[in-house]
């Protein structure tokens, strides 16, 4: 499997898992095996990781993301693209982000 | 901007608990009983009516309840769910009300006793995996198995139940209860649980009675009750459930609670993080506490309500009765007792009575434990 982000791709949240957010906290829970490890490594994420989690709508391509993020975060384009691929990598490679189908 | 974006840690470390923590009550998992039924009628069973009882079928929860009353329940933050019974795989819509409650974002563990596995069963959990399945082991052999089932043919669809389980990599754990009926053979229990699971095995050597109060099989629980002397012979000789009594024993025996002023009845978790849901839509704060001032029909009302109104209520209840002042309610072996306000009804029909066998059993073991220091201070055994 190809576990390389793609700036021009789409990304979406895996119906293979549900997210959830319990006082303030983005949890992401699996639901089918092979997504995390049930308790043990179950996903967390802090307040960055929470809004870049909610543009990954399967609207957006990755790129488009970075730009907006770029904007809310007041940061020079290209600052934060490494941070933020890095997290998507995380996401794909564990099956809670997929790539989603144009249109 | 050069923070790490996500975390990935266990859940045990989550900074989700450092909020809770500053909470006094907040909604983290919950109890479903999907059925009372069930195909075993054990000797010490709190809740079973047999399996085809068609009033309690009618009064079941159906899928559509079970499915409203969870989705508020995530709504209240629940994480965690077990689903009991009963026994739960009696119903035919198991996988439904599972699936069900696995796509809400919980997760969920399931209590069975394995005798009712199917290959569709195991598919559905190798597919979505539960927490955890915990399987109760009544005997090693099927004289012992059956005697507590008084089930033919139990021990055998038990033991092919469990290995379809254990074959397809679901997390199994495994437990037993120890009765007169099985007691000798506990040490056997034991060895054939561990030599099957991975995990601790657990055994709990104190019945206790029915749910629906029925007098004829609650004289037969407490003649299945083994004496306190048993209890700790039994604890004794599991190394390794004496050796965490020992080690924890500091936590267990806490001369604080003695310092307990106030005059509230319930000083557990229950309500406060926690609920049981019964198959037939009562809310209870915990699975023992049937007292009727302490249930609300979730038929007639909202989860959203009970927890917010109804639930607070029942935990400001108070006793002024002296002899729960200074007796149960400062008692330091609180943790080495199954003493609580919903086993004080259940025994003697009142939240704040005491019972003499659970406090005798609870003496026997700090005892057991070298405590008699607090035994003479307590002076009332």
């Amino acid at each position: 499997m190809n576990t390389e982000v793609k700036m021009d791709s789409i990304y979406a949240p895996s119906e293979d898992v549900v997210v959830r957010e319990i006082e303030g906290e983005v949890i992401i829970v699996p639901l089918v095996a092979g997504v995390g490890n049930m308790e043990d490594e179950i996903f967390t994420l802090n307040e960055t990781g929470r809004a870049i989690l909610a543009k990954l709508d399967g609207k957006s391509r990755l790129k488009d993301v970075l730009e907006s993020l770029s904007e809310e975060f007041e940061s020079p384009a290209g600052e934060i693209d490494r941070d933020v691929i890095g997290f998507v990598g995380e996401l794909f490679k564990r099956n809670i982000l997929v790539e989603a189908s144009e249109g | 901007m050069n923070k790490s974006f996500v975390s990935s840690v266990p859940l045990p470390e989550s900074s989700l608990w450092d909020t809770m923590g500053k909470k006094e009550r907040s909604l983290l998992f919950f109890d479903l009983e999907i059925t009372a039924r069930c195909n075993n009628n054990c000797r010490h069973c709190y809740i079973n009516i047999p399996a085809g009882d068609r009033d309690a079928m009618k009064r079941e929860l159906s899928l559509d309840e079970i499915d409203e009353i969870a989705d508020e329940a995530v709504q209240l933050g629940a994480l965690w769910c077990l689903i009991t019974g009963g026994e739960p795989l009696l119903r035919e819509d198991f996988g439904d009300i599972y699936l069900s409650l696995k796509r809400k974002g919980l997760l969920v563990s399931i209590f069975t006793n394995a005798t009712l596995v199917t290959e569709e069963h195991i598919s559905l959990l190798r597919k979505y995996p539960p927490r955890v399945v915990e399987v109760s082991v009544y005997g090693a052999t099927r004289d012992t198995y059956e005697r507590v089932t008084r089930r033919r043919g139990s021990y055998l669809a038990f033991t092919r139940g469990l290995n379809l389980l254990s074959e397809s990599g679901v997390y199994v754990r495994l437990k037993a209860m120890a009765l007169r009926s099985n007691a000798n053979e506990l040490p056997e229990i034991a060895r054939f649980c561990r030599q099957r699971t991975m995990d601790y095995f657990r055994f709990d050597p104190v019945l206790h009675l029915r749910l629906d109060g029925n007098q004829a099989r609650n004289e037969e629980i407490r003649s299945e009750r083994l004496s306190p002397e048993k209890i700790v012979e039994l604890e004794r000789g599991d190394p390794d459930r004496f050796r965490t009594l020992k080690k924890e024993c500091d936590e267990l025996i806490d001369p604080r609670f003695s310092q307990i002023k106030c005059n509230h009845l319930f000083n557990c978790g229950a309500g406060r993080w926690s609920f049981t849901l019964s198959y037939d839509g009562m809310l209870h704060l915990c699975s023992s506490l049937c007292h009727p001032s302490c249930v609300y029909d979730l038929r007639k009302g909202s989860l959203t309500d009970a927890w917010n109104n109804f639930v607070p209520r029942v935990l400001d209840m108070k006793s002024d009765r002296k002899e729960f002042l200074e007796r149960c309610h400062v008692c330091p072996l609180t943790n080495l007792c199954l003493w609580c306000p919903a086993h004080a009804y259940l025994e003697k029909g009142e939240l704040d009575a005491h019972v003499e066998y659970f406090c005798k059993v609870a003496h026997s073991r700090a005892s057991a434990l070298g405590y008699n220091r607090i035994l003479s201070v307590d002076g009332k055994e």
